[in-house]
């Protein structure tokens, strides 16, 4: 990777971070945009899976700092979603808008998943609920909001070729 | 190169494994250690992070709580007016009040209520006395500014009175020592005049000067003598070379009365001199005993918070007096107890220490119960 997209690659990861704990608390939906899961997934795909599965567990670990009864929860799921979405992303994808949209909904999906089962505080009608309702739906916002970044942010990205 | 492929795989697996097993192994730890790893974070690499999180939240509570806020203001100023409009109609009480108190007797308070009027004078008010009250027909409706009108139509609980606006309206008028009498009628002119009163028939050789007040002569046996009508402003040209015609400010704009006084018939018979002309003085001497009242109760408040406080002090004094006494005690005791025998206690606690001595002290009374001895 040359610097130039390394410098590249970090802007749009930072710019992602800054949005997660700007926009996220001031937009304050029910079913929120998680842009520290697209910042993952985007980084995920142009890494190999060890560096991926670090990045989420780094980035996963600094999420939970703001609760630390679920300190591990993030770092958990982000590893396992960072890791598999480098595999998935070296195996199947080609470069596809709409794949890339299908891609950060089944990754926050499965994210929140895991999230949830890790933390161990939600049981019974209510995990389902959560699993089955509401992480849909911000799986579904967050890959909106990613499609749409990665059309913005395209140029700046210039993302390889499968 | 297959081999570097296998080398970096593995690479990978052992760095997902490993960072896998780290988070889970967090994820178990107890919670004060999860605390403190998540308070290091914090107070480290997320601090800008938690900050413009902050930021944000707040920025977002802001916004919620601006309509709140401007329904708020919107509420409080409603309030503010209504409260001018709520301390008007206090004045006015008031002041019908003092008038009731200058009348005495033969009367009745009524609300006027004013009929919408739009591009013209409002000639009418409907009052909220009827014949069940004893009010009657050409009764005189009057505030404590003056006089409103006469009451034209009775129901059982209202009735309908015209004001001085109306055509019809005429009263018998005097000039307040009496010297100059005429009849006193709605000054039938365009707006703004309209608003005015004209004393007519006033005998030629008779002038009223500027600013003279103008009260009802009580002749005819409709108003009683002494109302107050209005001042004089200035002379009317008119075509008659007998009579001169005044024009007058009246007394009274029926748009303002809200609370009147409905004047019986037993009463109108009874001349009303003085009423109106006491009255300012009635007002601002109700006023004062007002102001007084309350600068006394500020003096006596102002009293009280002085004694408290000079109550607090004498005791402040009392208790360190007493403290200083004790500890004069305390320090005898210490000092006096080794001299007595007793070499185990040199406690500076003798109330407590006593119930183990076996020597003399300065608080027998507890040291008595615990003595052995």
């Amino acid at each position: 990777m040359s610097l130039g997209r390394f410098a590249r690659q970090t802007f749009v990861f930072l710019l992602l971070i800054f949005l997660h704990y700007s926009l996220r608390p001031l937009l304050g939906w029910r079913a929120p945009i998680d842009f520290l899961m697209i910042a993952v997934l985007l980084t995920s795909v142009r890494v190999r899976p060890g560096a991926a599965a670090l990045l989420g567990f780094v980035v996963g670990m600094a999420a939970d700092s703001l609760t630390p009864s679920a300190l591990g929860a993030s770092a958990v799921a982000m590893t396992l979603v960072a890791a598999a979405a480098s595999w998935l992303k070296a195996v199947f994808f080609a470069d596809n808008i709409v794949l890339h949209g299908f891609f950060f909904f089944l990754g926050k999906w499965a994210f929140d998943a895991v999230y949830l089962l890790v933390e161990r505080r939600l049981g019974g009608v209510e995990l389902a609920t959560q699993l089955l309702l509401w992480s849909p739906l911000a799986s579904a916002v967050t890959a909106l909001a990613g499609v749409l970044l990665l059309l913005v942010l395209r140029p700046v990205l210039e993302p390889q070729n499968a | 190169m297959a081999r570097a492929v296998r080398s970096a795989t593995r690479v990978d697996t052992m760095l997902l494994v490993a960072c896998g097993a780290l988070a889970l192994l967090v994820s178990v730890l107890p919670l004060e250690v999860r605390g403190a790893i998540a308070g290091a974070l914090r107070r480290s690499v997320m601090t800008p992070l938690v900050a413009l999180q902050q930021q944000s939240e707040r920025a977002r509570g802001a916004l919620l709580s601006r309509d709140e806020t401007m329904h708020r203001i919107d509420s409080l100023a409603l309030r503010t007016v209504q409260l001018e409009r709520l301390d008007q109609e206090n004045a006015q009480l008031r002041r019908l009040l003092g008038l009731g108190r200058e009348v005495g007797w033969g009367f009745v308070m009524a609300d006027a209520i004013h009929g919408r009027v739009v591009g013209e004078t409002e000639t009418t008010l409907t009052l909220t006395a009827g014949a069940g009250a004893g009010v009657q027909r050409y009764a005189p409706v009057v505030t404590p500014d003056g006089l409103v009108g006469q009451v034209r139509t009775v129901d059982p609980t209202t009735s309908v009175a015209i004001t001085w606006t109306h055509p019809d309206f005429g009263v018998s008028a005097m000039s307040a020592d009496g010297g100059v009498v005429g009849i006193v009628k709605a000054h039938l002119r365009d707006w703004p005049e309209r608003f005015l009163l004209e004393m007519q028939g006033v005998a030629f050789r008779s002038q009223l000067p500027a600013g003279t007040v103008i009260v009802s002569a009580g002749l005819g046996g409709v108003y009683p003598r002494g109302i107050t009508i209005g001042t004089v402003l200035s002379e009317l040209a008119t075509q008659e070379g007998w009579a001169r015609t005044y024009l007058l400010r009246p007394a009274v704009r029926p748009s303002d009365a809200s609370n009147v006084m409905i004047l019986l018939p037993p009463r109108v018979a009874q001349p009303l001199d003085g009423v109106w002309t006491t009255l300012p003085a009635a007002d601002s001497a109700a006023r004062a005993v007002a102001a007084a009242g309350d600068s006394i109760r500020r003096d006596s408040l102002a009293l009280v918070a002085r004694r408290v406080a000079a109550d607090s002090a004498r005791r402040a004094v009392a208790d360190s007096i007493r403290r200083a006494a004790a500890a004069d005690t305390i320090a005898s005791d210490s000092t006096r107890r080794p001299a007595a025998g007793d070499a185990t206690t040199s406690d500076s606690t003798p109330r407590l220490a006593a119930g183990n001595a076996t020597t003399s002290d300065s608080t027998p009374r507890l040291a008595a119960g615990r003595n052995p001895s």
